[in-house]
């Protein structure tokens, strides 16, 4: 029966991913006991920080949104069996294009957000079908070329930020505050019966509709993926790319949107750090959150329906080291480390299969071995 | 100040002297992706490379009190570091690109988180008394009025990144070991079957990147600055990544990539002066990458359809001839 359920690829995955975890948060440990004078506490603050108090609980799930949404992003792309590391690039964009529209176009909150979140996302698109054009038809290493667009768009974000955006004579790289027509609402939303609740979250966790826009975005994605065509054509091309073009796929267009899409997602990933978490424009606005998505994407193996809870999980590590850099002698760096060995052993695809070798090899041995004590024992009868 | 001084400045002495020393820590790492490019994998883990080398020079270096310890330990450490990065990839059949973005990220928690660990610090390491590697002034050179300005008085790691530049020319294109890692990157199941070891060939480019990728670290915190500072490396190692490809893939091509890369840095600062926004001008170099990967990729295209043409044409030939016997 167990060895049934371990056959399904889903529980394989899922038991290689737990395994993953589990060690590298075994590993952070031994790291915490060497460095600490209060190793157990510090763990105890890194494990169980986010569910201590409601504001905490709220960078969590703040962090989670952005991180749902950038793992989509990735994992659009890499379904078709694509690389992108623009996801960056598409957010600063997103953040620059989304917050210009929160500070400075004059419209009611109910017409400058869903403006500014469109543009974000129409930002994405386009800077995401650079990447996705220049790969197509003309074979230009993906790699390399979002790279360098991420570090255009940096520099591009900093250039309008210093000199169009930020205040006149500002000593700091930020813009003023977003006007509230140009911050994303609250959760719940502002009536009678809810008033109590209203009133705790705006106050101490302020989580935004993205939560909604997010959850949406994650049924669409797998919508996208499985039941449209052109989904089917994106996962054929990532299945085996000859064969979706001798089938009469159109792999370039495939490629070029498979890209384009990824970019939307991110844009508007880009217009939450602006909208929802920061409410204003920063610089480094994406500092330590740029290549989240792809750890993200890794640990849900691309599945759309799996991102979000790979986003809960891995935002809860994020947030918990926050929480034990502030209250014990250990740097939130450790996380990173943690997040290293996790991406490195969920990634290697032997290290489960090796497992599996050494139980089958025991087995055989305990077998070969039963079978030759047979004979001799008949014999010594 | 006008346009003028800002022209005389560029080709002052000065100025050239400083693409030099900016240009250094592009060179060296880009040497390496050049060697891990041609042997047919992209290393993404230079960034990580540099700043692990460059954190353990710095450690090594104020600890041992002595300079030359410190550059061997930061080597060795950029070597070791590649090899986990081969043994997942080769090894363990890791996606290159995945473990190289493992290996950056660990790099940079794990020097900043060492760094705090070691000096209670997570900004830089000034509070340690680490070394610098000597200047180089040339006898006769430094008296020869304009270029003696430029090249003497440089840290010993600029002459290490040309000579190393020549050396890995000769390395690629004038050894069986360069032809051996040139056809695993051109058709590794053909090389296999030339008898050549795929994996051992590449890692051993990956070993070597990571030899050169850790000269590129140590020149940031051993000449460049006199100290580690947390992601000091900020973004070189990509950059380095692009210096390749507009570079055309070739060593002395990536090595004028990686200078024309400093110079545009150095020159955004000289225009600050002059109210261009320095943001714009350094988007230049990218914005050149990217149109050079078009060109070499156009390029590529067309030798190909040349070639299919021509493959072409000699059968048409053939058939032709094959008929009028």
């Amino acid at each position: 029966m167990i060895r049934k359920l371990y056959m399904k690829p889903f529980v394989r995955e899922f038991l290689r991913i737990l395994l993953a975890i589990t060690i590298s948060l075994g590993l952070g440990f031994i790291i915490t006991l060497l460095v600490s004078d209060d190793p157990v506490g510090a763990y105890q603050a890194f494990l169980t920080g986010p569910l201590t108090r409601i504001n905490r609980t709220g960078e969590w799930i703040k962090e989670t949104i952005t991180l749902t949404l950038l793992g989509l992003s990735v994992a659009l792309v890499f379904k078709a069996n694509l690389f992108s590391l623009g996801q960056e690039g598409q957010m600063l964009l997103g953040a620059l294009v989304s917050g210009s529209i929160s500070l400075f176009v004059p419209l009611p909150a109910i017409l400058r957000i869903p403006l500014a979140l469109i543009a974000a996302m129409v930002v994405g698109y386009l800077f995401g079908a650079l990447p996705g054009y220049l790969k197509a038809h003309l074979n230009a290493n993906e790699i390399v070329s979002t790279l360098m667009l991420n570090a255009i768009a940096l520099r591009l974000y900093d250039y309008f930020l210093i000199f169009h955006i930020k205040p006149e004579g500002a000593g700091y790289n930020a813009s003023d505050f977003f006007p509230k027509e140009g911050i994303l609402p609250t959760f719940i939303p502002n009536v009678p019966f809810l008033a109590e609740a209203y009133e705790l979250f705006s106050r101490r966790a302020n989580i935004t509709i993205m939560l909604y826009i997010a959850i949406a975005v994650v049924i669409l994605t797998w919508y996208v993926m499985y039941r449209t065509p052109y989904g089917y054509e994106l996962r054929m091309l990532g299945a085996n790319s000859k064969f979706a073009s001798y089938g009469g796929i159109n792999t370039k267009k495939t490629i070029v949107l498979a890209f384009a899409v990824s970019g939307i997602v991110s844009g508007l990933a880009g217009a939450h750090l602006g909208m929802g978490i920061h409410e204003k424009l920063i610089a480094n606005i994406t500092i330590g959150i740029a290549f989240e998505g792809i750890v993200v994407a890794l640990l849900a193996r691309n599945n759309p329906i799996a991102v979000p809870f790979a986003a809960l999980a891995y935002g809860y590590l994020r947030a918990g080291a926050d929480i034990m850099e502030r209250t014990s002698d250990v740097s939130r760096e450790m996380v990173l480390v943690i997040q290293a060995i996790i991406i490195l052993l969920v990634t290697a695809e032997r290290v489960l299969p090796i497992i599996q070798q050494r139980v089958n090899a025991a087995r055989a041995n305990n077998n070969l071995s039963m079978n030759s004590e047979k004979p001799a024992l008949e014999e010594g009868g | 100040m006008s346009f003028d001084v800002v022209l005389r400045s560029i080709f002052s002495a000065a100025f050239l002297a400083s693409v030099l020393r900016i240009s250094t820590p592009l060179i060296l790492p880009a040497l390496g992706g050049l060697i891990t490019d041609l042997s047919g994998a992209i290393n993404i883990a230079l960034e990580g490379i540099m700043l692990v080398s460059a954190f353990t020079g710095v450690i090594v270096s104020a600890y041992s009190g002595s300079v030359g310890l410190g550059v061997i330990a930061g080597v060795i450490s950029g070597i070791l570091i590649s090899y986990v990065l081969g043994w997942f990839h080769l090894h363990m059949k890791t996606d290159i690109i995945l473990a190289g973005i493992a290996i950056n990220i660990l790099a940079t928690g794990g020097t900043i988180f060492l760094l705090f660990v070691l000096t209670g610090d997570k900004g830089n390491s000034q509070s340690l008394a680490s070394g610098t590697v000597p200047n180089i002034h040339l006898p006769f050179i430094q008296d020869i009025p304009f270029i003696g300005r430029v090249i003497s008085g440089q840290h010993v790691f600029v002459w290490i990144a040309f000579l190393l530049t020549w050396l890995v020319a000769v390395y690629l294109y004038r050894t069986p070991w360069g032809s051996h890692l040139r056809a695993v990157g051109e058709n590794p199941d053909a090389a296999e079957t030339m008898g050549i070891n795929v994996n051992r060939t590449r890692m051993i480019a990956l070993l070597i990147s990571g030899f050169l990728a850790s000269f590129g670290g140590l020149t940031m915190s051993m000449a460049y600055l006199s100290f580690f500072q947390r992601e000091m490396t900020a973004g070189r190692g990509f950059i380095a990544l692009a210096a390749v490809y507009l570079g055309g893939r070739k060593p002395w091509g990536t090595l004028a990539a990686a200078i024309l890369f400093g110079f545009a840095d150095a020159l955004s600062h000289q225009l600050g002066s002059l109210r261009v926004p320095s943001q714009l001008v350094q988007t230049i170099p990218y914005v050149v990458t990217i149109l050079a990967l078009v060109i070499y990729n156009l390029r590529e295209q067309a030798i190909k359809r040349d070639r299919q043409r021509k493959f072409y044409e000699q059968q048409q030939a053939e058939m032709g001839s094959g008929g009028g016997l």
